[in-house]
């Protein structure tokens, strides 16, 4: 009866021992922690298995879906990974965050209600900003206000949408929504704050980059993918969803582009891969649910991968900026291979696997007569394949030699960053494996020649259209810079928006106030006059308290003359 | 210490035999499109070298986008630092 005990619990709170534990030991607890926890998260199938009445509400405590033993499995390997790849440092909150943090998410995933998701959804964000702050800068620190202000603030709205779906009838349980309602379209909201949804984006590309080197790799893999796992069990076939996710494919690649910082390039990756999953959220069909669910799983092993080869090479030479970087492959030979693995992965090159999960969503969209929505989930794809094909592994490793004279990255980041690859791998040659996990049969026949051939056109060619550019000298340089994103809009226009607004009020109450001063003073000096020539009140008082009297009967005729 | 010219001589000759492989690539993907028969969702789709071509363009585009983005959205690195964290 493995669930009742709650899923995640053992690894939040196995997380307080954390701290307090030997090196080596800790490595060990954490690793058995996981196993644990992934053991009975397995055995939990579909249905409600735990429920408790708390003040007037029937929590559903632990409750699987269809989709959730895949998400939960693939929530537990990133966790493994990420406590692998982060055994060379000794930061007991970077290890005890990451843990909560992990089980949180987890939890999450067997809520059944409302209130329940409610808890484990703020959770993740209270645990999860300490790996922003452990970038242990002032830049990080104020990274990580931001991002749990944004985190929070979900929260919030998700609770506001619990008490309006209870109070309209609907209930707390965690079921299909219509956006068309109010409570549904504060779900929804609450949701699209943290699946980094368009407008609401900017604070995954300001905060994970800011994140330590360990920090960063953990943050990629949890919050918006639980984000994604809960828009797929409330709003499929919500259809403006697919519209959403078309534009989160697409206005990524753009500033990815652009980007100097490697790390935030991979974070707008990130966002550009979420919309492949809300285009076939929105779908909704057997298909395209599958995509989704797919997607994600392969998703968080690729960008892990990627995240975690960026974080070797920040780790050894202190940078990850395009334009500081280059001829690192002499050096980090095998963070090298892993990188162009998970290079390949996200770019759908057929044998690895993103070609076997993203391929369910756009044919998802063929399927259902899409066209446009085909159209851009294919443009999206050469986007992909231009910031997280090309650009990653090229600036980092190859291009321009800049002559870092440094070591191939420590044992256990090659070891976490190794299992990661050969997953990519082994998702992309056997997919079978995958396609067990997901909700509905797979009948799609992703390895048809003429689809194979037709990927292989778009990447190639895609590639091809990079050289032409760089033997021109067409490509554009990069350029240490700030690219301005959403979070431009809380961080400069509303504080100048505040500023604009409130000026005139504050020098109005400025001006107020020294005119009261002034008079004030007239009168206080006046009583002072009048009272050293004509001896009414010195010698029987101190200046003070003639002072207080006279503001005492100024106070009253002003007070007089307001009420006049 | 690495010979940055050494270096530079050795990426070149890397770059220069990736672009081999990767024109010759193109050209057997271009002469397979006229083997393979590719199952076509829509008209566009069945066009012959559609992919290709739509690839490539779409990469172009890109890029194209990004340049002109950064005309709009690029600042100096330290555009959102405040004047303490200047000073520190």
């Amino acid at each position: 009866m493995p669930e009742l005990l709650l899923p995640g619990l053992m690894m939040i709170l196995g997380a307080a021992l954390v701290p307090v534990l030997p090196h080596t030991i800790r490595q060990i607890w954490m690793l058995v922690l996981i196993a644990a926890s992934t053991y009975q998260c397995w055995h939990i199938d579909p249905g409600v298995h735990l429920t408790s009445s708390v003040i007037g509400f029937d929590l559903i405590l632990v409750r699987a879906e269809a989709i959730t033993r895949p998400f939960a499995l693939v929530f537990h390997i990133a966790a493994a990974l990420n406590v692998i790849y982060a055994m060379h440092e000794d930061s007991r909150m970077t290890a005890a965050s990451g843990l909560a943090y992990a089980g949180a998410a987890i939890a999450a995933l067997f809520a059944g209600d409302f209130i329940t998701l409610f808890i484990y959804w703020e959770l993740t964000a209270f645990t999860s900003v300490f790996l922003i702050l452990a970038g242990r800068n002032p830049r990080s620190f104020a990274a990580a206000m931001r991002y749990l202000l944004t985190q929070v603030t979900s929260g919030v709205i998700l609770l506001a949408g619990a008490v309006v779906l209870v109070s309209s009838g609907s209930g707390i349980v965690i079921t299909s929504l219509s956006a068309e309602t109010l409570g549904g379209a504060l779900v929804l909201l609450a949701f699209a704050i943290k699946a980094a949804f368009p407008f609401v984006n900017g604070w995954l590309q300001d905060a994970y980059p800011e994140a330590s080197v360990t920090g960063t790799v953990i943050l990629s893999a949890f919050t918006t993918k639980l984000a994604i796992y809960m828009l797929a069990l409330c709003f499929a076939s919500t259809h403006m969803l697919i519209w959403f996710g078309v534009v989160m494919t697409l206005f990524p690649v753009f500033f990815a582009v652009i980007e100097n910082d490697l790390r935030r390039v991979l974070a707008f990756s990130l966002n550009n891969q979420l919309g492949f999953m809300v285009v076939g959220i929105g779908i909704g069909t057997e298909l395209a649910l599958n995509g989704t669910v797919a997607h994600a799983f392969a998703h968080i092993i690729y960008k892990s991968l990627l995240f975690m080869s960026m974080g070797a090479v920040l780790f050894r030479t202190g940078t990850a900026k395009a334009s500081e970087l280059g001829g690192l492959w002499k050096r980090m030979p095998l963070t090298t291979i892993f990188c162009i693995i998970g290079a390949v992965s996200i770019s759908s090159f057929p044998l690895f696997s993103g070609f076997v999960t993203k391929s369910l969503t756009i044919g998802s969209a063929a399927y259902e007569g899409y066209f446009w929505v085909w159209m851009a989930l294919i443009f999206a794809s050469a986007g992909v394949l231009e910031h997280s094909g090309i650009k990653i592994p090229y600036f980092a490793f190859f291009g321009h030699d800049r002559g870092f004279k440094v070591n191939e990255a420590p044992l256990n980041m090659l070891i976490a960053m190794g299992i990661a690859a050969g997953l990519c791998v082994a998702i992309g040659i056997a997919p079978e494996m995958l396609y067990a996990l997901l909700p509905y049969e797979v009948t799609y026949k992703v390895w048809d020649a003429g689809h194979v051939l037709g990927e292989l056109q778009l990447l190639l060619f895609a590639v091809l259209a990079f050289a032409f550019l760089m033997v021109r000298g067409l490509y554009p340089p990069e350029i240490d810079s700030t690219v301005l994103n959403t979070d431009w809009l809380f961080r400069k226009a509303a504080p100048a928006l505040w500023r604009m607004v409130a000026n005139p009020i504050m020098r109005l109450w400025h001006a107020g106030l020294a005119s009261t001063t002034h008079q004030i003073k007239v009168a206080v000096d006046r009583g002072t006059h009048i009272s050293r020539n004509n001896y009414l009140i010195s010698g029987t008082a101190t200046i003070g308290a003639a002072a207080s009297l006279f503001l005492a009967i100024f106070a009253l005729l002003l007070g007089l003359r307001y009420m006049m | 210490m690495s010979d940055p010219e050494k270096t530079g001589s050795k990426m070149t000759l890397l770059a220069r035999n990736a672009l081999r492989v990767l024109v010759v690539s193109c050209l057997a993907l271009t002469a397979l499109e006229f083997v393979i028969h590719r199952h076509a969702y829509f008209e566009t789709e069945g066009r012959p070298l559609f992919f290709a071509v739509y690839g490539f363009a779409a990469f172009l585009i890109v890029v194209g986008g990004g340049v002109l983005l950064r005309k709009l959205v690029m600042r100096a690195p330290d555009y959102y630092d405040t004047r303490e964290d200047k000073d520190a």
